[in-house]
């Protein structure tokens, strides 16, 4: 059995290496962090809403991830974005349309302006219907 | 010596590692949102998720916080976050109020004349200060009459009614008369730019928010203390306590010009509404500030006046009407009225088309305030919400003079006494 003992020299080394394998995982880890960090997702533009037999005729569905309100008519299906054209912020379906609760703009059952401070209709989705027989709603 | 130097520089390195690590670690986790109107991430949610929506007018999802407050949106470092908001906590600060609350489809620079607040706002007689500048002024012979020149800061419009299109700003330290600029020291505490007094009975915020945002409680026996920090509230529904504030807090002594603070702090509404000498009717005390005079008369009407009387003019006979005479009304037909608007944004009256309402001398829609079968009227509290039924003055046992329709003269037979 040896008797070795540890110079001064050798443990600065020994230290000095240590400190710097520390430091370079702690280095490592924030790099990977850094290339791992990911973008916030765009909101989605196309809403895959399951078989579209879900949806009766006659059928009205609030799609609240949209928003937005599916119809199924007899001439098919539609949707109705519920975003507010004034501002933004999100109407509520009512027997005789659609009321904006932040500034109390009015829609009819179209979607038509029918009370400030709104100018403009609310905004027709997009629906298809794919080959498996799901129905989908596009926003853009 | 190298291999002590070596090591110390690795040491240092591995601390610095460390201490960014660690401050790292004490960021929150990011919660991000895209507010509908910028669609543009923003992570103020990370820290401020439990602050109360500010208004139905203005829900986070659809406005998020940097529109009106500024800062840096995708700091999770508070100092950073914070360090380019606009006036602090209060976006709507006069000083920065054009770069938080304007636009088309917000608080000015849109068609509607009637929206267009800020504009009205920073040139109403609440805002300059106008009127008592050049009282004092006046009254110590520093100007000949009194017409408005000075506000508390200058401003000018394209035309106005009153004939005043510019004010210069007002600075006590170039008046030489002692008296004036005593009150320029003393006096300037109630302007919609001026920081309060000390004292929770004096506290609000500047600008919109000194009306809109209540730090008064609506119920003077309600001792709790409202903290600013945890005030995050626009409202229409604006309580006599906020009003109080600023206008029944004390006298300015021209003697002195120092302000003296009122001595008594009553904690029922009928001997906290007015100053001791005033006379009032019931209605005056039972019924908010905001129920009888209008956004136009607080807010202003884009005019600069030189006296409170030239904007402020609901008297009694605007919801009472005279001996001859019945209140003015406007019958809803138009869905984009005024008055739908307004109810809308304090809904304390469920307004319908083809419903009555009294509206001023100046047609402004006292939305409030609806005609009923029998001829009486009902007004719904804008900021208690109760239901008062009144009648006017027409057919009654009044006795009032047609040409005296001040109020002073009604509280001749109608005063309340304490």
């Amino acid at each position: 059995m040896s008797n070795r003992t540890l110079s001064r020299r050798d443990f600065l080394k020994l230290a000095s290496a240590a400190i710097l394998a520390l430091s370079g995982l702690l280095g490592l880890e924030g790099l990977f962090r850094f290339l791992t960090t990911q973008t916030e997702p765009l909101p989605p533009t196309e809403f895959d809403l399951g078989p579209a037999s879900n949806y009766p005729p006659g059928s009205r569905t609030l799609l609240a991830d949209i928003p937005a309100l599916l119809l199924h008519t007899q001439s098919g299906f539609s949707a109705i974005s519920l975003v507010c054209t004034h501002l933004g912020c999100t109407v509520e379906s009512k027997p005789e349309g659609f009321a904006c609760p932040c500034h109390g703009s009015r829609f009819d059952l179209q979607g038509n302006v029918t009370r400030g401070p709104a100018e403009k209709s609310l905004h027709s989705l997009r629906t298809g219907i794919t080959s498996d027989g799901k129905l989908h709603v596009y926003t853009n | 010596m190298r291999r002590y130097l070596f090591l110390a520089a690795s040491f240092s390195l591995l601390l610095g590692l460390l201490i960014t690590a660690w401050q790292e670690s004490r960021h929150p986790k990011p919660i991000a949102l895209t507010p509908t109107l910028t669609g543009k991430v923003e992570y103020c949610l990370s820290c401020h998720g439990d602050l109360p929506e500010i208004s139905k007018s203005h829900p986070v999802q659809t406005f998020g916080c940097v529109l009106c407050h500024g800062g840096e949106p995708l700091a999770l470092d508070a100092n950073l976050a914070h360090s380019t908001m606009r006036g602090g906590k209060n976006p709507s600060d006069f000083s920065v109020v054009q770069a938080s609350c304007a636009g088309s489809n917000c608080h000015s620079g849109t068609a509607e004349d009637f929206r267009n607040h800020i504009q009205r706002a920073t040139t109403s007689i609440q805002a300059t200060y106008a009127g008592a500048i050049a009282n004092i002024r006046y009254t110590f012979g520093v100007q000949p009459d009194l017409k408005a020149r000075l506000g508390i800061f200058s401003v000018q419009v394209s035309q106005s009614t009153s004939g005043i299109t510019a004010l210069a700003a007002f600075d006590p330290t170039q008046e030489t008369n002692p008296y004036v600029k005593a009150f320029g020291q003393n006096c300037l505490t109630c302007h919609l730019s001026a920081q309060p007094l000390p004292g929770s009975e004096y506290f609000r915020f500047t600008g919109c928010s000194a009306c809109h945002t209540p730090t008064q409680s609506p119920d003077r026996t309600n001792t709790e203390q409202v903290q600013s920090s945890q005030i995050h509230k626009l409202t229409t529904s604006i309580s006599y306590t906020q009003c109080d504030t600023c206008h029944n807090r004390g006298n300015y002594d021209l003697r002195t010009i120092t302000f003296k603070p009122r001595q008594d702090h009553p904690a029922d509404r009928l001997h906290d509404y007015y100053q001791p000498i005033a006379q009032f009717t019931s209605c005056e005390w039972k019924l908010d500030c905001v129920d009888c005079h209008t956004r136009t008369e607080a807010m202003g009407d884009g005019n600069l006046y030189s006296v409170k009387k030239d904007i402020q003019y609901i008297q009694c006979k605007t919801c009472h009407g005279t001996l001859t005479d019945l209140p003015q009304t406007r019958t809803l037909t138009d869905p984009n009225d005024l008055a739908f608007r307004l109810a809308t944004l304090n809904p304390v009256i469920d307004l319908k088309l083809g419903d009555t309402i009294l509206v001023t001398e100046k047609d402004e829609p006292l939305w409030n305030i609806r005609v009923l079968p029998d001829g009486t009227y009902e007004l719904f509290g804008k900021a208690d919400n109760q239901r008062y039924v009144f009648r006017p003055v027409k057919g009654s046992a009044c006795t009032q003079d047609p040409a005296r329709q001040d109020s002073g003269s009604c509280h001749e037979c109608h005063s309340v006494e304490r």
